[in-house]
C-alpha cells in the first residue's frame, strides 16, 4: 500500500524530484527505467550503509524494476531514512571536496574543466571527465550531470558543444535525458566499489615503487603495463572479453 | 532562417572599397564568429549588419529577409560596439531607464537582477565601473532588449582574462537559455575554439573562408613528411605550406577517409591553426557555406 510522504520525504538522490514534493510526487504517475534505475541507486545506497541487509536489498530492487507507478517505488523507501543530497555521508563521493566548500544542493556530483592545451576536443573532454568520474564511482546511475546552461555558465563554452557531448552520452547508452529536467546517469562503468578501488590503488603505486627503482621511467612502465595487460586478456582468450555490459558499448559506439 | 544574410556587399569609403562583394548567409542558432586581420572589414560588416551605415554596392538583410535598418530589424537585434559605448556619467540606473525608455521592448526585472548578480551598484556612474563591469553593463542593456541576435564587435579586446571568460559566459548563456544567435567579430584566436560553432574569415575585404566549425575542421588535416616531397603533394588541394629544412607540415583540404601518402602522417587541426593558415594565405578559400546546400562536398577550392 502506498504509505503517506506529505513531509520529511528523501530529496530524491538525483536533484530529480520537484522541490518540496515526495521523493516522487504525483504518486499515480507511471514511472521511467531511468527512474527506477534512480530508486535502485538509492536502494543501494542504504544498503552500503547498512540500514538493508542483502535478502531485504534483493527484494526491493526486485520491486524497483518490477514497480509501475511512482505510488510503487515511494513505498520502496517508506522506512527509510532519507538520504538526503547526491552526496550520500558514507561514501567519499567526491563532492566531499566540492569547489566553495559548501553542502552540495541537488544538482551534480560532477563539475567540468577543461584543458585547452590538450589538444582533445572539447566536447570530448566531456565525454571522457563523465567516463572517468564513473569509473572511479564518482557518478552513479541516477546521478544527474550538470545542466548545460551551468556547464556553459561556468565554463564559457558553446552550449551545442555541451549538448554534443551529451548526445554521445546518450548514444553510448550511459546517460539518459529526461524531459524537463536534465541529464541523467542510467549506465555504470565502475566495476568495484570504492574501497576495494582505493585498495586496488594503493597495490598499485606499490608496484609502481618497484618498478621506478628498478630503473623504469614513465613511459617504460606505460609501455610494460599496456604489454601485460595484452598478455592477460591474451590468455584469458580474446579482446572481445572485457568485463561489463556498460563498457562493451562503450567500445561497439566509438 | 539566416540572421545575417549579404549578397555582393559592398562598402567605399572615397576611393578605398574596404568591403567588396560580399556574399555571405550566416545560419539561425550558432554563436558564430567574424575572424580577420585589421582593415579586413569586419567592423564595416557589422555596422552595414544592423544599421549604422549603408552599402555601396549590394544588399543585406538580416533575421530571415528584414533590410538592415528597418524597424523591425532593429528591434530583434542588439549590437554593442567596440568600445562598449555606455554615458560615462549616467549612473547604471539611468541606463537602464535610458535604453528602457528609447525602446519598445526592455526587461528592466532581468537587467536589474542581472546586475545585482554581477555586484554592479546600480548608482555606480557607468564611467566609474571597471573595465569589466562596463562591457558587463553594456552588455546587460543589450541582453535586456531581449534580442533574437546579438552583434557584438570585438568585445573583449579590451578585458582582461577573468572579465573576458565572465563576459563570453555571459553570451554564452543567453544563446543557451534564449536560443539568441550570436555574430562577434574577434581578435583572440585561442577562445574560439570554445566559443564558436560557425566561422567567417575576411580577408582584403572578401568572404575567405565560412562554414560551421565541425564542418571545416572535419575538412581539412595536416600532413607531415619530408621537405623534399611537399611540393609533390597533389592528391588534395593544399592550403598553407610550413617548411623546414627537412619536415614539411601541409594544411590540405582533405577528410579521414582521404589517403595518405607513404611516408607521411595525417593529423587532425585546430581551429586556431586552421584560421592561422588561411590569414596567412589570403589567396586560399575555403566557402562550404550555408548559402549552399548542407550536401555539397566542401572541396571548392581557389589557389
Amino acid at each position: 500500500m502506498v504509505i503517506d510522504k506529505s513531509n520529511g520525504a528523501p530529496g530524491g538522490g538525483a536533484g530529480a524530484s520537484p522541490a518540496g514534493g515526495g521523493l516522487y510526487s504525483d504518486q499515480h504517475l507511471r514511472v521511467s527505467d531511468a527512474e527506477r534505475e534512480a530508486a535502485t541507486g538509492r536502494l543501494a545506497e542504504h544498503f552500503a550503509a547498512g540500514r538493508l541487509d542483502q535478502a531485504e536489498f534483493d527484494d526491493r530492487v526486485g520491486r524497483a524494476m518490477s514497480a509501475r507507478t511512482r505510488a510503487d517505488l515511494n513505498g520502496l523507501f517508506a522506512d527509510l531514512p532519507e538520504t538526503g543530497s547526491p552526496a550520500v555521508p558514507e561514501l567519499p563521493r567526491g563532492g566531499g571536496s566540492t569547489p566553495g566548500g559548501g553542502p552540495r544542493g541537488p544538482g551534480s556530483p560532477i563539475e567540468f574543466r577543461l584543458d585547452a592545451a590538450s589538444g582533445v576536443p572539447t566536447y570530448l573532454q566531456l565525454v571522457q571527465q563523465v567516463e572517468h568520474a564513473l569509473r572511479l564511482g564518482y557518478l552513479k546511475p541516477g546521478d544527474q550531470l550538470p545542466k548545460v546552461r551551468d556547464v556553459v555558465a561556468s565554463l564559457a563554452i558553446n552550449p551545442n558543444t555541451v549538448l554534443k557531448a551529451y548526445k554521445e552520452l546518450e548514444t553510448k547508452g550511459l546517460t539518459a535525458g529526461r524531459p524537463g529536467q536534465g541529464t541523467f546517469i542510467q549506465a555504470t562503468l565502475s566495476q568495484v566499489a570504492l574501497p576495494e578501488l582505493t585498495g586496488l590503488h594503493k597495490s598499485l603505486l606499490g608496484w609502481l615503487t618497484t618498478a621506478e627503482a628498478a630503473g623504469l621511467d614513465q613511459d617504460g612502465i606505460v609501455a610494460l603495463f599496456t604489454s601485460a595487460l595484452r598478455d592477460f586478456h591474451e590468455r584469458r582468450g580474446g579482446t572481445g572479453d572485457r568485463r561489463g555490459a556498460a563498457s562493451a558499448e562503450t567500445e561497439g559506439v566509438a | 532562417m539566416n540572421v545575417i544574410e549579404t549578397s555582393g556587399l559592398g562598402k567605399r569609403y572615397g576611393s578605398t572599397w574596404v568591403l567588396h562583394e560580399c556574399t555571405l548567409a550566416i545560419p539561425a542558432g550558432h554563436v558564430a564568429a567574424l575572424v580577420g586581420p585589421n582593415g579586413a572589414g569586419k567592423t564595416t560588416l557589422l555596422n552595414l549588419a544592423v544599421g549604422l551605415a549603408d552599402p555601396t554596392a549590394g544588399a543585406v538583410t538580416v533575421l530571415g529577409g528584414k533590410p538592415a535598418g528597418s524597424p523591425a530589424a532593429l528591434d530583434s537585434i542588439a549590437f554593442v560596439a567596440q568600445d562598449t559605448p555606455l554615458y560615462k556619467n549616467l549612473p547604471a540606473a539611468d541606463m537602464l531607464h535610458l535604453t528602457a525608455n528609447l525602446n519598445r521592448r526592455f526587461d528592466q526585472h532581468f537587467a536589474e537582477a542581472r546586475l545585482g548578480e554581477l555586484g554592479i551598484p546600480l548608482n555606480r556612474k557607468a564611467g566609474k565601473l571597471s573595465g569589466g563591469q562596463q562591457a558587463q553593463l553594456a552588455l546587460t542593456v543589450a541582453l535586456a532588449r531581449r534580442p533574437r541576435l546579438l552583434v557584438l564587435d570585438e568585445p573583449v579586446a579590451m578585458l582582461d582574462p577573468v572579465a573576458r571568460h565572465d563576459f563570453m559566459a555571459t553570451v554564452l548563456t543567453a544563446a543557451a537559455d534564449d536560443g539568441v544567435s550570436v555574430v562577434l567579430s574577434s581578435h583572440v584566436l585561442a577562445e574560439l575554439e570554445r566559443v564558436a560553432d560557425y566561422l567567417i574569415l575576411l580577408s582584403r575585404g572578401r568572404v575567405q573562408v565560412a562554414g560551421e566549425v565541425e564542418d571545416l575542421l572535419a575538412s581539412h588535416r595536416v600532413l607531415t613528411g619530408p621537405a623534399a616531397e611537399a611540393s609533390k603533394y597533389a592528391e588534395r588541394p593544399v592550403v598553407h605550406v610550413r617548411r623546414g629544412q627537412a619536415q614539411a607540415h601541409l594544411l590540405v583540404r582533405a577528410t579521414v577517409d582521404d589517403p595518405v601518402p607513404p611516408g607521411w602522417e595525417a593529423h587532425p587541426v585546430g581551429l586556431e591553426e586552421l584560421t592561422l593558415a588561411y590569414l596567412r594565405e589570403p589567396g586560399a578559400g575555403a566557402l562550404p557555406g550555408p548559402a549552399r546546400s548542407r550536401n555539397t562536398q566542401p572541396s571548392e577550392v581557389t589557389q
